[in-house]
């Protein structure tokens, strides 16, 4: 199959790619790009390692052919969640909760919870645990993830 | 929080910040798929098609291209096809004439420039075998074991033997029976296995990769690879989890690519995909132990009879050790003057049985907490009550005849347990089988108490001497400051952050000019394997006395250039004298390093000279110290699907100090997980074909935020006083004992005895729908 060619904004920067439009997502941030915070543990869609947010909404991007994403399709990675500042009030709320331990999930969840709080500033606890319901973590035992989100819930800019 | 609160002038007890947070929450964190190397081949593994046979040939189809591919066979071995673990039995690569002894067992390893290309080659490689009748799986296993014991064939056998258990017997009022099952279980790390191997112009070979026991393989393919110890040279990259799966395994990884890699010359890399991870990497053992315990009217035990077998798959590899850690733990929590346990390790035609957090104690465990209960039940007394009357406490005697000192909390963590559980009232509102009006769900409650040898078992610490240093140095920021140097691996665990706090007492300077290299055999001396929940016990006690001796060292210089001979001490990052300005470390550590060369505190780690162990008879001091440990757990059995919700968990720990209270809660609630994965989840078999029946996580399924209970986990702390800062072991005891306390819970609620894990709905099914016989 040719390629495609296509222009996304990808943590702010538009950039444009030229792939096959079979190629994974994932693989086009991993190994065209250098993004390699997104992280590849199941590769089939069940861990959520692999989340990045597309047009805001969190997406596995291990089982996504990127040639289903339209030019203009707005991309962030854990790379860009840094730079805004509800990502850095999560970030700074897993490190106090010790919400961290081995790390390979993190990158992940830490999407996953900017996706929940950018929507939902105060969510419940039932609302956390839906909205990293796809997102596996082997260490953690989830209870400080759990907390950390609910701190950075707590420390949520008043206005967006 | 990552400041030391006013009130202490100590790190220990602090919850300090990781230090390896903070490049874990940006994805900064490389680990080992994220490191772009240049160059680097690609290779690929081909394994037997059968689980048991003879191999005949290994055939490369000559219409492929191989001008671009590696092949590496049993031929391509430069020394003798071993790989040196506990035993030398297990070959590097099953070799043509000779026997296959389980189902991917590795034949081949193909390198290439590209993954692609690899594994197209690897297809175009054809493995065939004479296949020959195969023993897969423990059941069968045990059949032998019980009905034609001559011919049961054990890798290893060890006994323990306490008094006389015929004598206990016959003092008994009553003998009850048990048998309990445990199966596979998968680590499930989320960073699959992988290492890079570079081959080296001398002949040599440098390895990263994701492991926990940089020295293993260091010593264990000198045969197979024909190099000395000095010729091996590996380092960890970032772990991301391991929990024992990353033990013994990565040595095998390591072979398999330094075969193309010397053959070729080329630095070749395999890492597994989730799939080969799942299939072919080792599992915890599944276990069968039978008890059989003889008891008085009040409860007394007179005599404990165990029998504890565990499948240790088609090699060796560790499961020796595996097997005594499991015995020793089947009869420690409990007073009785007459024991016999008898460990087996059976050999099947299954994938070797590998290290998985707990290391056989879990398995224990899971079989003594059990029948505690069932023992209780058939007395007519109340789990709780009996626990508290029997359990092990200070001055009481082990099966292997070690007196329990008295740095022992294991009252204090069933006594506070119970109050936070409100566990007698709860036992009461249990629904034994019954449901309220207007309730759907069976309530239950249910406990287990158990205690875990911390470090190496028995000798292994006292022989291996752990070394560490402690090294002064210029930092990347060119200001003074000091790197830690062990082979203790970050795999999660927070060792990178709790060797810091205790080097920052120790030494008396901030945590913020202490570095802790990823661990690399050319660098850092051998504290041995990152296991045994020995690293914050053992190596915290070396790096805490190297600490002190650089301390020292500094000390004196400082006395001597800027006190004019006085004594003085690092206090709080200064040297100071009564009466004079303090002077920074900053400027003392500066000029040191102008002046000296190689400054370092160092540190052997030795056990006290009363620790006695005889390994033949197993008799004396099996462990430096034990931690102990309750768990109780709340169930919910849903009486028409037959589903368990595990609601609550009240864990009390008595770990000795606490290094780092966020940390160690953590390290508890990921066990505890793990366990509940482990108890009501995490299915997995050896099916007809050889191969394990999951194979992905589609399949193989563990615990989501979704499923997780309310934790409550608090800490008793009896310091081991003999290795300051007094910490015992604390990470494979969360893992140790929530199945029993689940399935206790559930037999609360049902009525219904379970002694098989996974305890799936299915499972429940059956006991509920079986007719009442042998519950209790
Ligand atoms: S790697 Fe994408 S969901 Fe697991
Ligand atoms: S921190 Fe290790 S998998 Fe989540």
């Amino acid at each position: 199959m040719s390629n495609v060619q296509r222009t996304w904004t990808i943590n702010g920067k538009q950039t444009k790619l030229r792939f096959p439009p079979g190629r994974r997502l994932l693989d086009i941030l991993r190994d065209d790009l250098g993004l390699t915070g997104s992280k590849e543990s199941c590769g089939e869609g069940e861990c959520g390692a692999c989340t990045v947010l597309v047009n805001k909404e969190p997406v596995v991007s291990c089982i996504l052919p990127a040639g289903q994403l339209v030019n203009g399709t707005d991309i962030l990675t854990i790379e860009g969640i840094e730079k805004k500042r509800i990502g850095r009030v999560i970030q700074q709320a897993f490190l106090e909760c010790g919400a961290v331990q081995c790390g390979f999930c993190i990158p992940g969840m830490v999407v996953a919870a900017y996706a929940l709080l950018i929507k939902n500033p105060k969510p419940s606890v039932r609302a956390i645990r839906e909205a990293l319901a796809g997102n596996l973590c082997r260490c953690t035992g989830y209870t400080k993830i759990i907390q950390a989100v609910k701190l950075a819930a707590t420390r949520m800019p008043q206005r967006k | 929080m990552s400041k030391r609160s006013k009130k202490s002038d100590r790190w220990v007890g602090q919850s300090m910040i990781r230090v390896d947070g903070d490049g874990k929450v940006r994805g900064r964190t490389q680990y080992l798929n994220d490191i772009p190397y240049k160059g680097v081949w690609q290779g690929v593994v081909v394994r037997t098609p059968v689980a048991h046979g003879i191999l005949k040939a290994v055939t490369l189809d000559p219409a492929f291209d191989w001008s671009q591919v590696v092949v590496a066979t049993a031929e391509d071995i430069p020394g003798e096809n071993i790989v040196h673990m506990h035993d030398r039995t297990m070959p590097l690569l099953a070799a043509v004439g000779g026997e296959i002894k389980y189902r991917g067992e590795p034949v081949a390893v193909v390198a290439a420039p590209t993954l692609a290309l690899a594994q197209e080659a690897a297809r175009h490689i054809t493995v065939t075998a004479d296949e020959l009748p195969a023993l897969l799986t423990l059941p069968e296993a045990i059949k032998i074991y019980k009905s034609a014991p001559k011919k049961f064939d054990t890798m290893q056998s060890k006994r323990i033997v306490k008094g006389d258990v015929a004598k206990g017997f016959a003092l008994a009022d009553e003998i009850i029976t048990g048998e309990y099952w445990a199966g596979h279980q998968e680590q499930l790390y989320l960073e699959n296995q992988g290492v890079v191997v570079f081959p080296q112009q001398d002949g040599s070979i440098w390895a990263e990769g994701s492991l926990q026991c940089p020295y293993f393989p260091v010593h264990e393919l000198n045969d197979a690879l024909r190099l000395p110890p000095e010729k091996i040279r590996v380092r960890q990259t970032p772990v991301g989890g391991a929990f024992g799966g990353k033990e013994e395994y990565p040595t095998m990884l390591i072979g398999y690519a330094a075969l193309p890699a010397l053959k070729s010359g080329k630095p070749v890399k395999i890492t597994y995909e989730r799939n080969e991870d799942i299939l072919f990497t080792p599992k915890r053992h599944p276990v069968w132990v039978r008890y059989k315990t003889g008891v008085k009217k009040d409860g007394t035990f007179t005599a404990i009879e165990c029998d504890f077998v565990i499948d240790g798959g088609a090699y060796l590899t560790i499961s020796d050790v595996v097997m005594f850690r499991g015995i020793l733990h089947c009869a420690l929590a409990y007073r009785c003057e007459n024991v016999i346990v008898r460990g087996e390790v059976a050999r099947t035609h299954s994938f070797p049985s590998g290290a998985f957090r707990g290391f056989g104690a879990p398995q224990a465990v899971w079989g003594m907490e059990s029948h505690l209960d069932v023992v209780a039940a058939r007395l007519g007394k109340k789990p709780d009550e009996l626990r508290l009357q029997l359990h092990a406490r200070p001055g009481d005697i082990t099966p292997t005849g070690q007196v329990l000192s008295s740095e022992n909390g294991s009252t204090a963590c069933l006594q506070l347990a119970l109050k936070r559980s409100d566990f007698a009232r709860k036992l009461k509102e249990s629904s034994r089988g019954r449901l309220k009006r207007g309730q759907q769900k069976l309530r239950g409650i249910g406990m287990s108490f158990f205690g875990h040898g911390a470090a190496f078992t028995g000798d292994g610490e006292a022989n291996f001497k752990a070394k560490g240093r402690v090294e002064l140095a210029l930092l990347e920021d060119g200001q003074p400051g000091v790197n830690i140097r062990v082979s203790s691996v970050e795999m999660g665990q927070g060792v990178h952050t709790v060797l810091t706090q205790i080097v920052a007492d120790a030494m008396q300077i901030g945590p913020e000019r202490i570095r802790y290299p990823m661990a690399d055999t050319g660098l850092v001396p051998n504290s041995g394997p990152t296991v045994a929940s020995r690293t914050t016990m053992v190596v915290g006690n070396v790096v805490h006395r190297a600490a002190g001796d650089l301390k020292a060292q500094l000390e004196a210089f400082a006395a001597e250039k800027f006190f004019k001979g006085k004594a003085c001490e690092l206090r709080t990052g200064k040297f100071v004298v009564k009466g004079t300005r303090a002077i920074p470390f900053a400027k003392v550590a500066q000029a040191m390093l102008t002046e000296c060369q190689n400054i370092s505190g160092k540190f052997e780690f030795l056990l006290p000279p009363e620790i006695q162990w005889d390994q033949g008879t197993f008799v004396g001091d099996a462990y430096p110290g034990y931690s102990w440990g309750v768990n109780i757990a709340e169930v919910e059995v849903d009486a028409l699907t037959c589903e368990v919700a595990v609601k609550r968990v009240a864990a009390v720990f008595d770990i000795g100090t606490v290094i780092n209270p966020v940390s160690a809660s953590g390290q508890v609630e990921g066990g505890l997980t793990q366990a509940l994965g482990y108890t009501i989840m995490e299915k997995l078999g050896t099916g007809k074909d050889g191969l394990y029946d999951a194979t992905r996580l589609q399949t193989y399924i563990i615990p989501t935020i979704l499923d997780v209970p309310e934790f409550d986990v608090s800490f008793v702390e009896y310091p081991y006083s003999f290795a300051p800062p007094g910490a015992k072991g604390l990470g494979e005891i969360p893992m140790d004992g929530l199945a029993p306390a689940i399935a206790n819970a559930i037999a609360a609620a049902t009525g219904r005895r379970i002694n098989q894990i996974p305890i799936t709905p299915e499972v429940i099914y059956q006991a509920l729908h079986a007719d009442s016989k042998g519950t209790p």
